[in-house]
């Protein structure tokens, strides 16, 4: 089965062609290695613990109570409201990550501008991204304050009457956060777009534009397509990881006020370390590993057909 | 050599609008962060003043000398230096071997293995950390630098072999041929030939990592115990209290962190300029 | 004489040193995880780790410190893995879980082992008839009062009935100049503001929530008439913006900048606000009681409190670093860095004789009684932010009173099984 693309001209030896098959392992052993040892086994125990009940703050040993902890999270309308608020919060990020994250690549990647002034911009536009979450929570939270200095700007230019309670109502709680992890999210993005901006040779440019195609069309049609693999990469490692999104959400809002931003990941906080209902928080981390793993199935079936 | 924001006919036009849109990006980005600093350098209670001021009377670098003489805290960043760096070598080496399989070859298994690599960060790390920490108890590697490393490494592996895989599938198959018509075998076309070329992923994927090492909390505090062990993401939530914040102090840390990682990306950015990758290789 | 004293500290240095390398052979360790040493000035509890390491030769003791917001956490996991800490930093919230967990050790039993005398002992925290949990120190929630912002509201003295309190918040109110009267932290993050801003008004009144160990939220005189007169001040609009989001430690800087005449806080937070906002001229008084009630007040509190691990292998001298902490003099030095009342009734804390407000608050104290109903009930957590959620939408006007506290009541009772 393996086989360098080169083609092959004779048949090797049987010896050598195991050996041979044998090359693409090693090269993942020690990644596969890694992740049996130190990821397959806690997610292992934590499936285990979705089918019992009373584990870890427990007076009463465990005991096997099979998919009932399955139906109590899924007929549970917190939960539900979490999955709803963690769908628009992961839809929403991954659209204008993208947006962003491209926009910004493309005006970094100018040359209209010397070397300098670009490596500057560019040191800029990454900082959203090398701040701890914490801190990054806290920042918004000062910025957002009701007597902060987002407020402040807005009621000075005339552009709001009163004081927005940004993280503290109902209505634009859940806003607010998308907000903010888009904003903390887009430099991932751009990077990986940056990078990904260099792999195109410039002769396609040159022969896009002999064939009378304006800068829309080239990005359209030379720019997009060949970024494709990296879009399609970076948007379902960001879907998963914004559903995995914690301490930015907690400790902007919480989750609050009263659920408004609740997403999954508080949703679990709360059930594991407030309530202790370890086996509930299980279940919902193993409905997460479902559904992102269906993502998942999505991508590699994509990248096999790159592939063809 | 032109790109594609660079036509010709309409560019002082299109100058004017692509710097305005730089510098509306630049304020998107860096007003908050601008805001940041500027409470680095004021008193508690200045940083809810209101009406807010960029700079006001309480002006001082007293949070930056306190944070910078205590041995405590300057060991924070020691440690975040080390794990952080040490996460990044060994992510980029593990992936890029990794991602060369599955970008050249052809194997059983291929599409499983694959689909487990990214499926093993499916799982909200909040739920594992029990689980997990157990197991790095039972393996013996609490409270150690390996703890840190070996874990990030989980984190970082799947992007770092997905991106890899990526670049790699961009680079043409006939330098491989190339290598092995020379008699080269597949580690000098790896290590040789690839790997060189495919420099602007590899330091997007470094920067990536080092950026996810530097500000990870949960597992840092989890996994460590001791004072001397602890990074600096922990250092900055020691900084808010049962009661009270300091708030200054908080943000000059993070300033002071964020710095080294500006320095480095800034270094590195040069990887970024146009033409490093295919495009001059492909003749 | 000077030559004296130094010849007898040299051979008490020999001496320790010659008994600590006797000992040496059996050194225990003890790991003391908690949240306290970086609350504290500097090195001070370190300082007092020292000095019980000095009078207890062969026991070191390894400070383990995290941050507050998630020593819980830390314990929990700690525990379910077998690397709890010996001795460890509790809040009263949690002790019934983690004696659920069979992760704290009875320092009943230790007591009884040690030969203890736990007169001395302000408070133990008892489930099923044993202590699990001693309070150290105790932070006491009275009401600070903005002078400035009272008396140029035309207000003469702090209010002492919920009518006082009313009319003096409303006439400080102003929001043109972006000043409330009151605030109340109200953020699903740290609900404990449910705990010490609004349940504090039922239990000053000398009202409960419970009834008979079980929650009693439903026709409850004194939970319902505290609950509308909360919501009463909250529809006048003198209660800051924000509340929603709010913690505590954002409560006091609105506090500190002046901006809020009143509010429910800690004593901690007395030499912070001092530190932060010199000029800030304020008093403390107890919180107001229903008109007509002339019974004693109950103050909310916090507490730093100790407890020691299960599965610790050396329990005796654990119990030894306990009664280091709780004995009079140490008791009383740690309270007095802390700016906290001590756990142990013979302590007096030095600031409560030099410091006007403290003395204050500590007459407050002393006429009033440590009233917190969510120590060592379960998930108590979970139990204020399942208070929480429905009043809030009694705030916002999207449920009725009763609506709300039925809603209460059957999310709580569920806990109670």
């Amino acid at each position: 089965m393996a086989s360098i693309t080169a083609s092959t001209r004779e048949r090797p030896p049987a010896r050598l062609r195991i050996r041979k098959q044998l090359v693409p392992y090693a090269y993942l052993s020690p990644t596969l290695l890694l992740l049996a040892v130190l990821s397959l086994i806690p997610i292992a125990t934590v499936f285990y613990y979705s089918l019992m009940d009373n584990v870890i703050i427990t007076n009463v040993p465990p005991s096997f109570i099979g998919i009932s902890n399955y139906a109590e999270i899924l007929s549970d309308s917190n939960f539900l409201q979490a999955l709803r608020n963690t769908l628009i919060l992961a839809v929403a990020s991954v659209i204008f990550h993208f947006i962003l994250g491209l926009s910004f690549a493309v005006l970094l990647n100018t040359r209209l501008i010397g070397p300098g002034t670009r490596a500057l911009f560019r040191v800029v536009y990454i900082l959203p991204w090398v701040f701890t979450a914490s801190i990054i929570a806290v920042l918004w939270r000062l910025l957002l304050n009701p007597n902060g200095v987002v407020n402040f700007l807005l009621i000075s230019f005339g552009l709001a009457g009163e004081q927005i309670e940004w993280l503290s109502s109902r209505q634009i709680a859940l806003a607010s956060v998308v907000f903010i992890n888009i904003w903390s999210g887009y430099p991932f993005y751009m990077v990986s777009f940056l990078a990904g901006l260099q792999g195109i040779p410039d002769d396609l440019y040159e022969a896009g534009k002999i064939d009378g195609a304006n800068n829309l069309g080239l990005f359209r049609f030379i720019t997009l397509p060949l970024l494709r693999p990296i879009i399609i990469s970076l948007a379902m490692l960001d879907f998963i990881w914004t559903t995995h999104q914690f301490t930015l959400i907690w400790m902007t809002t919480g989750g609050g006020p009263v659920r408004a931003s609740e997403v999954l990941s508080t949703y679990t906080y709360k059930l594991a370390f407030s309530s202790y209902e370890f086996s509930l928080a299980s279940t919902t981390a193993m409905v997460i590993l479902a559904m992102s793993t269906f993502v998942a199935v999505f991508y590699v079936r994509n990248q096999r057909l790159a592939n063809e | 050599m032109n790109r594609i924001t660079t036509q010709p006919g309409n560019s002082s036009l299109t100058k004017i609008l692509v710097i305005v849109g730089l510098i509306l990006g630049a304020m998107f980005a860096g007003l908050p962060v601008l805001w940041m600093v500027a409470s680095s350098f004021k008193s508690n209670t200045q940083i809810f003043a209101y009406p807010p001021q960029l700079v006001d009377d309480s002006f001082s670098f007293a949070a930056y000398l306190a944070v910078l003489t205590d041995p405590q805290k300057v060991r924070f960043f020691v440690n975040s230096y080390l794990v952080s760096g040490l996460v990044t070598l060994c992510t980029l080496a593990v992936g890029i071997m990794a991602g060369f399989s599955f970008s050249r070859y052809e194997f059983r298994f291929k599409r499983t293995l694959n689909l487990i690599i990214i499926g093993v960060q499916s799982v909200p790390p909040i739920t594992l950390m029990i689980p997990y920490f157990g197991l790095i108890v039972a393996l013996q590697l609490y409270n150690t630098y390996w703890a840190l490393i070996l874990t990030y490494m989980v984190f970082t592996l799947p992007y770092a072999i997905i991106m890899m895989t990526g670049y790699f599938n961009t680079l043409p198959r006939d330098l491989d041929e190339a290598v092995m018509i020379d008699g080269g075998g597949s580690f000098v076309i790896l290590w040789r030939i690839l790997t060189p070329i495919s420099l602007p992923g590899i330091v997007s994927v470094g920067v990536y990592t080092f950026m996810l090492a530097w500000n990870e909390f949960l597992f840092a505090l989890t996994l460590t115990k001791t004072t001397d062990m602890r990074t600096v993401p922990i250092g900055i939530q020691l900084l808010m209290g049962q009661h009270s914040f300091e708030w200054n102090q908080m943000m000059a840390m993070s300033v002071l962190g964020s710095l080294p990682v500006l320095i480095l990306f800034l270094l590195f950015q040069r990887y970024f300029i146009a033409g490093m990758a295919l495009g001059s290789v492909k003749g | 004489m000077k030559r004296k004293t130094i010849t007898l500290l040299l051979m008490v240095a020999m001496l320790l040193v010659a008994v600590g390398a006797v000992m040496a052979q059996d050194a225990v360790t003890l790991e003391f995880s908690q949240w306290w040493e970086p609350e504290l000035p500097a090195g001070e509890f370190r300082a007092l780790m020292d000095e019980f390491e000095a009078q207890n030769p062969g026991i070191t003791v390894e400070l383990i410190s995290g941050p507050y917001s998630t020593t819980r956490d830390q314990i929990v996991a700690g525990a379910a893995t077998g690397t709890m800490s010996d001795v460890v930093g509790l809040d009263g919230a949690w002790v019934s879980d983690f004696v659920k967990q069979g992760s704290l050790a009875s320092l009943s039993d230790l007591m009884v082992e040690a030969g203890y005398d736990d007169s001395e002992l302000a408070a133990q925290i008892q489930l099923n008839g044993a202590t699990y949990m001693i309070p150290v120190v105790n932070f006491v929630y009275p009401v600070f009062v903005n002078l400035d912002l009272m008396e140029a509201a035309g207000v003469m003295s702090p209010p002492s009935t919920r009518d006082e309190f009313a009319a003096a918040a409303t006439a400080m109110t102003n929001p043109d100049n972006n000043v409330y009267g009151w605030v109340i932290p109200l953020s699903t993050e740290q609900p404990n503001g449910i705990q010490n801003d609004v349940m504090s008004w039922v239990w000053a009144t000398g009202g409960s929530m419970m009834k008979d160990g079980l929650p009693n939220l439903v026709d409850n005189a004194d939970v319902s008439s505290a609950m509308e007169y909360i919501k009463s001040l909250w529809d006048a609009g003198v209660v800051a913006p924000g509340a929603f989001a709010m913690r505590e430690q954002d409560k006091v800087e609105e506090f500190t900048n002046g901006r809020v005449g009143m509010m429910v806080d800690t004593l901690a937070h007395i030499n912070l606000i001092r530190e932060r906002n010199p000029e800030l001229n304020f008093a403390i008084t107890a919180l107001p009681a229903a008109e007509g009630y002339d019974g004693p007040r109950g103050l909310p509190y916090a507490s730093w409190g100790i407890g020691v691990a299960e599965n610790s292998e050396n329990k005796a001298e654990a119990w030894k670093l306990v009664e280091f902490l709780m004995s009079a003099d140490v008791n009383s030095r740690l309270s007095s860095i802390a700016n906290a009342f001590p756990g142990n009734v013979n302590s007096t804390p030095d600031f409560v004789q030099t410091d006007e407000l403290f003395a204050a608050a500590f007459e407050v104290f002393q006429a009033g009684y440590l009233a917190n109903e969510f120590v060592g009930l379960p998930v108590a957590e979970t139990l204020m932010r399942e208070f929480e959620e429905p009043f809030q939408l009694y705030l916002d006007g999207d449920m009725t009173l009763d609506e709300f506290l039925t809603t209460a009541q059957d999310a709580w009772m569920a806990h109670f099984e």
